[in-house]
């Protein structure tokens, strides 16, 4: 058992790590705005995929990194991606058994909240940001999600 | 919430329930005592750094190309380059000429007002690093920090004009704000009329704006805006942008005023760090706050001797320092700067 799960972890931390560099390499602005959260993503399948292997304690420690690299007060990240990663291992019986349609769509709704959650944080603590393209990224994440769960699994498998 | 607890059989979901609250209150707690009490400032410089070799291994490509133009570029461009530089330079020498002797009477001015509002003392250069933070605030992130004597709040220049100021530290990093954030505002004064007011930030690199100016305000398209100084954070005289727009509606009170900032926001690399000269600071809202009573301005008088001597050696702000703080005393003696010359005799 042990063992198993220690066998798990390493692609789960080779994969946020990937996912932090891409959620900070530069892109020409009119890209910036449409980047998908990809480490949202990413603790999302670990959260689905593999619980055990403390998909909720990835969640957390992911958000904290996503903090500190944003510079927004410690905690709001780690906070939204937490609830979300929380709710994805909740669904994630149902999750297997979906249609990629549905899939992408339950994603795209998690994405949704857990922006929902940043903005209201924004707002609570005095720094709100009033932009129309943060919604964007659920939507992208959304469409993007059955390509890298694709990816993810095939990484695995390996 | 309660829809956790009735899901599968594994035997985990209770625990799942049990943790997720658990790393909810633990960051509504960081939340919390991040917001009030701002002491997370270390464990937030502990985390980043864990964050800087992912940051730097983002980065090092960019930096990684920007070598690899620079070290494959044909001897054709060189010399292009050199020929461009050098007459750059001489255009530059030339101006510097008159600069120098402008520079050194404003100085003899400042010294006979005693305001020597926000100088310039010393410069770092800081690289901004090709690493991309939230896509909508105006943020950058440069490559020097607390290590390097970086403090929150210091102003930020380009080879332009004013860029902004910094916002966060870390141990090798440091956040910079842009002059165009929304939460971003800047005193600064029209350089035609002296005209004192705020830049404040609009979200889009190319615009600034200056919402508390009034109808009537005497405004107009191609004004030069220069920092005020006021406030101590930015030092005087440094350009901020040009007016570009002013729209004049006689049913509002405030005229609506758009400027484009002086400093290349989305180009440049290369940002200098502003320490300012501690004394001066402290004089200028010293003569802020005392509106030129007589008394002060005999007082500062033999005063102007001192800035003139050193007037051969401006571009040494070091060597101009000490007689600025020698003279400060005598003309207001129970002021901030007497700890500092306390400190130095014993």
């Amino acid at each position: 058992m042990m063992r198993e799960e220690r066998v798990r972890r390493v692609p789960m931390l080779i994969s946020a790590f990937v996912a932090l560099a891409l959620a900070i390499i530069p892109l020409p602005s009119v890209l910036d705005q449409l980047r998908p959260d990809f480490l949202v993503l990413v603790v999302f399948y670990w959260s689905i995929e593999s619980p055990r292997a403390g998909g909720l304690a990835l969640a957390f420690f992911a958000g904290l990194a996503l903090d500190v690299i944003n510079g927004v007060v410690l905690g709001q990240h780690a906070l939204a991606l937490t609830l979300m990663a929380a709710w994805a291992t909740h669904l994630r019986l149902r999750l297997r058994v979906f249609s990629i349609l549905s899939q992408s769509l339950t994603i795209f709704m998690l994405l949704t909240l857990y922006q929902f959650i940043l903005f209201w944080i924004d707002g609570a603590t005095g720094n709100p940001v009033v932009n129309y393209g943060r919604w964007l990224a659920p939507v992208i994440g959304g469409v993007l999600w059955p390509i890298l769960s694709a990816a993810l699994s095939r990484a695995r498998e390996r | 919430m309660v829809a956790f607890r009735s899901t599968d059989t594994s035997g985990r979901t209770s625990g799942l329930l049990l943790r997720c609250v658990l790393y909810c209150l633990l960051a509504l707690g960081l939340i919390i005592v991040d917001k009030r009490y701002d002491h997370l400032g270390k464990i937030r410089r502990t985390l980043s750094l864990v964050a800087y070799p992912v940051q730097l291994a983002v980065a090092s490509p960019f930096e990684g190309w920007h070598w690899f133009r620079e070290s494959v570029s044909t001897r054709d461009t060189l010399r292009a380059d050199k020929a461009q530089l050098e007459a750059d330079l001489r255009v530059a020498r030339f101006r510097l000429q008159r600069y120098e002797a402008l520079e050194a009477e404003s100085q003899r001015l400042r010294a006979l007002r005693e305001n020597t509002a926000g100088v310039a003392d010393r410069f770092i250069i800081g690289d901004i690093m090709d690493v991309d933070l939230d896509a909508f605030r105006e943020r950058v992130l440069v490559d020097k920090g607390a290590s390097q004597g970086v403090f929150v709040g210091q102003a930020v220049l380009d080879s332009g004009g004013v860029f902004g100021q910094v916002a966060r530290i870390e141990q090798y990093t440091s956040e910079v704000i842009l002059v165009s954030d929304p939460t971003h505002a800047i005193p600064v004064q029209i350089n035609r009329t002296g005209l004192r007011t705020v830049a404040v930030g609009t979200g889009d690199t190319s615009r600034l704006k200056l919402p508390y100016l009034p109808t009537s305000a005497d405004v107009q398209v191609g004004d030069l805006l220069v920092t005020s100084g006021l406030g101590g954070g930015f030092p005087v005289g440094y350009p901020v942008g040009t007016i570009v727009k002013v729209t004049r509606d006689p049913a509002q009170s405030l005229a609506e005023v758009e400027v484009r900032p002086a400093a290349a926001l989305d180009r440049s690399r290369e940002l200098m760090f502003v320490w300012l000269k501690p004394a001066a600071v402290q004089a200028a809202s010293a003569a802020d706050a005392a509106t030129a009573p007589t008394s002060t301005a005999v007082a500062a008088a033999p005063a102007a001797p001192a800035p003139a001597a050193a007037k051969p050696a401006t571009t040494k702000p070091a060597a101009a320092k000490p007689p600025a703080a020698k003279t400060a005393p005598p003309a207001k003696p129970p002021v901030k700067s007497a700890p500092a010359t306390g400190a130095t005799h014993p």
